[in-house]
């Protein structure tokens, strides 16, 4: 459950590390911003969550779009390792700006959408409906976005970007504004993973830079740049919070997703849907 | 070339401040002995983060772990009732082998998911140092046993961050810190070339951590009081990146410069402002990512003046030898 | 004479790629050998396999009687095998100097005591004909310094063994014929070389034997002379000549 918000999120991750080469610190910050969105939007517009959560990929594409031409457009023609300095500090500075100013704002923790659907009963089992519900609409999302990787013209050149640059450049693809866009399509991604973190979670403004740790265990157990592999090391971590919340107390969980990257790491560096070397 | 006065010229320096900072508790008040105090602190945090981020070029988001570490370590030792020489030993070697164990998974990553994972160390600690209460006392924190160490604090941290600073110079012209450098420029073409790369890395990051452990210890001992957010918190944690890159990574000047400017404007910002701490340091990150990747030593105003004193940004290695 | 450097079934695949399949060959001590065939052959995935850079999916390389295959790179170069890049890849920071200082303090079997190393260093560096450029960066200097920078870097590691990928490439011909009288003088220190090679020429003056590849299989291993009038060699040089100029035009 937790598992497929983890995997929607950290996908929009790692597919702009593959376009741009830029690891964006400030991810785990948009899916925040995107709960926030989302609780404003149902507390003051009575809007349904899973309306706002397709109402708001637009919208963050731009703002992602925007935040890409102004803070990191400057930087992406610069040699690889001052690139690579620029761009951790520059997402990193914009992720505590935005914690910081968030928080000073924000003072109350959101403590989950009151949205609730009646639950189903299949036999003995209750099921939460709207959990299942969540799960659907993630699925979708993910088929969706599959497709349009693998049909669309700008989805294709995004896969072409991944491949080899130069190639890509080669033959014509505008890298400039499909690196935008990618950026935007990541962000609208942890935003929208935000509105359905936010009908199940408590939401704070500080926990957007742990999530972006999650996230970078989520795709390196995964293997980089692989949807499937994304969806699979979200659903993984997401199980192994729940049973070190049960097992050893929820004090516990925040942890578990770092052990989970060293232990990868020593196994399986490539991550489980990788290619080794 | 002036090569006499540039093997010359730094010793002299050395010794010159370290003289006058020996000499300055007997003139000047104790607010000014707090702020070089905590200056040295962030000093060696930001000299002995840049062995790792700034030779070697991987940036170690999660530094302060070792600082937090030996601080922790140093703590209970002392309230197990050893004395203070052997409680920063212990909480030098405990974290200079969390170093080394953590060394091997990590730096299988490269590029920003290294500084990625190295934040997430900090978190691990931050959840340790909470749950572990028979240790840590929990988020309640955790106190030594009383009295006024500030003068003696004062001359450790003092001597520890000039012993940083003079560890790193020579680290530069060493054979080790030139695979370093090499390792920054092209890891795969250093190991092509016979270095042990593996290991190097492994060698930097304990390194790295024993100045940062050594202060973490000195400072708990002086404070005698700290809590999980203050040794493992955001802003402990970015404040020896931030002044690294102020400065300049990968010169000796840079973390001095570096360190200097930050603990001004806190001195001059914060006390007047209670809030937007992060906001500062956020959006100083950004303007020097967007704007001096360099940072200030290689910036036009100062360079031509360090390059002169010989504090310049190469590693001369071969003028040495 | 002895073998010195012996590859027995190779393969290498990436993916489903199979870019070197079957590779046997031997090279003897003290001769200058060529490695030649058409862009993406797999030449400098054999260069890759031999210095350790990846590993062969298959097969062993065996150096002076013992197997290197396996082995780090770095364990490698100090056993006496040390190459040039075909992208050439100083240390960009780092000074000209330095740069032969890594060869000369990581990549030698013995470690020479530190008084010394500088002056190795610098005669390496003037071997090439870079003693002016010592103290300079190497992101400051020009495509042929660059690459002279390279042989020195190597040189510097007292190889047995010299491994050049493609090092005339983009040079002018007066270049071009410094650079031979070079790699002579190295044959006349001893040294084995082995060159990835495009230029015919070059190959025909100074390789003892040459080997084709295509397509990652050997298809012809012989004297210069006889191999360019092999059939199958021209096939597949003119095939992909003719490809690529279709493509170019
Ligand atoms: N690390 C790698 N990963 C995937 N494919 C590779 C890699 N290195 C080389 N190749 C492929 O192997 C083939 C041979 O490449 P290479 O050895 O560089 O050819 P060349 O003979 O021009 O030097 C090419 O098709 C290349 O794309
Ligand atoms: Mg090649």
């Amino acid at each position: 459950m937790l598992g497929g918000i983890y995997g929607l999120a950290a996908f929009g991750l790692s597919v702009s590390f593959g376009v741009l080469n830029v690891l964006n610190l400030a991810h785990g910050e948009f899916l925040m911003i995107g709960s926030l969105a989302g609780y404003a939007a149902f507390v003051h517009l009575n809007m349904n969550p899973f309306v706002s959560a397709v109402l708001v990929i637009p919208l963050f594409v731009m703002i992602g779009v925007g935040f890409y031409l102004l803070l990191i457009r400057p930087v992406t023609d610069k040699p690889l390792h001052e690139l690579l300095v620029a761009s951790i500090l520059i997402t990193l500075g914009a992720s505590l700006a935005i914690e910081d100013l968030t928080s000073f704002f924000w003072k109350r923790p959101v403590t989950g959408i009151d949205y609730t659907l009646a639950p189903l009963q299949v036999g003995e089992v209750v099921i939460s409906s709207l959990r299942l519900l969540v799960l659907l609409f993630i699925c979708i999302l993910a088929i969706v976005l599959q497709v349009y990787l693998k049909k669309t013209f700008v989805g294709r050149a995004i896969r072409a970007i991944t491949q080899s640059r130069e190639g890509a450049k080669i033959v014509g693809v505008p890298i400039s504004r499909i690196s935008a866009l990618t950026f935007g399509l990541g962000v609208a991604l942890a935003a929208s993973a935000g509105i359905f973190y936010v009908t199940l979670f408590t939401v704070t403004p500080v926990i957007g830079i742990p999530l972006t740790v999650k996230y970078l265990c989520v795709v390196v157990l995964g293997g980089l740049g692989s949807l499937v592999g994304s969806v699979v090391g979200g659903l993984i971590l997401g199980l192994a919070e729940a049973f070190t919340a049960y097992y050893l107390g929820t004090e516990w969980s925040p942890c578990i997703a770092f052990v989970l990257l060293i232990a990868i790491l020593i196994i399986r560096p490539s991550g489980l849907f990788g290619v080794r070397e | 070339m002036n090569t006499g006065s540039r093997t010359v010229l730094p010793p002299i320096a050395v010794l010159c401040v370290a003289g006058i900072l020996c000499a300055l508790p007997r003139f000047v008040g104790s607010y000014v002995l707090v702020w070089i105090f905590l200056l040295a602190v962030y000093l060696t945090l930001a000299a002995s983060y840049d062995i790792v981020g700034g030779y070697m070029g991987y940036m170690n988001l999660g530094h302060s772990t070792f600082f937090g570490l030996g601080a922790y370590a140093t703590a209970i030792t002392l309230n197990m009732g050893y004395p203070l020489g052997m409680a920063l030993i212990a909480g030098v070697a405990i974290s200079a082998v969390f170093a080394g164990l953590v060394s091997y998974p990590l730096f299988r990553l490269r590029g920003a998911y290294f500084a990625l994972g190295t934040f997430g160390l900090i978190s691990l600690m931050e959840v340790l140092s909470n749950n572990l209460r028979g240790l840590t006392g929990g988020s309640g924190g955790i106190s030594t046993p009383t009295g006024d160490h500030s003068l003696e604090s004062y001359y450790l941290a003092v001597i520890t961050a000039i012993a940083t600073l003079v560890m790193s110079y020579l680290l530069a012209r060493s054979t080790f810190g030139l695979a370093l450098f090499a390792i920054r420029e092209d890891e795969e073409v250093a190991r092509a070339f016979g270095t042990p790369t593996a290991l190097y890395k492994s060698l930097a990051l304990v390194i790295a951590s024993i100045p940062a452990s050594l202060i973490g210890g000195i400072y708990v001992w002086n404070v005698t009081y700290i809590s999980p957010p203050a040794v493992f918190g955001l802003e402990i944690a970015l404040s020896p990146v931030v002044m690294a890159m102020l400065g300049g990574t990968g010169t000796l000047m840079g973390p001095f410069i570096g360190a200097i400017s930050l603990t001004s404007v806190q001195e001059i910002l914060w006390t007047k402002l209670p809030y937007f701490h992060l906001t500062t340091y956020g959006v100083m990150m950004v303007l020097i990512g967007l704007f001096m990747p360099g940072g200030l030593v290689r910036s036009r105003w100062l360079k031509p003046l360090i390059d002169r004193v010989g504090l310049g940004e190469k590693t001369h290695y071969a003028n040495v030898s | 004479m002895s073998t010195v450097l012996e590859c027995q079934g190779i393969y290498r695949f990436f993916g489903g790629l199979q870019a070197l399949q079957a590779i046997d060959f031997s090279v003897e001590q003290g001769d200058i050998v060529g490695v030649i065939g058409p862009n993406g052959a797999g030449k400098t995935t054999l260069f890759n396999v031999i210095s350790g850079a990846i590993r062969p999916s298959s097969g062993r390389v065996i150096f002076q009687g013992r197997r290197i295959s396996g082995y780090g790179p770095h364990r490698i170069c100090t056993w006496g095998i040390a190459r040039t890049y075909q992208l050439v890849r100083p240390f960009a920071s780092l000074t000209a100097l330095e740069n032969v200082l890594m060869g000369v303090c990581f990549g030698r079997s013995r470690h020479p005591p530190r008084k010394e190393r500088a002056h190795l260093a610098m005669a390496e560096l003037e071997f090439v004909g870079l003693g002016d450029k010592a103290h300079e960066p190497a992101e400051d200097l020009t495509l042929v310094q660059k690459k002279s920078l390279e042989i020195a870097r190597a040189m510097a590691t007292e190889p047995k063994i010299l491994l050049l990928d493609e090092v005339v490439s983009g040079l002018t011909p007066t270049e071009t014929a410094t650079l031979i009288d070079k790699i002579r003088e190295i044959q006349a220190r001893g040294i084995t070389v082995i060159m990835i090679e495009h230029v015919l020429k070059v190959v025909m003056e100074l390789c003892k034997s040459v080997m084709v590849l295509h397509y990652g299989l050997k298809i012809a291993e012989g004297s210069p002379s006889e191999v360019v009038h092999d059939p199958e060699v021209i096939k597949a040089y003119l095939g992909d000549r003719q490809g690529s100029e279709e493509n170019s035009a």
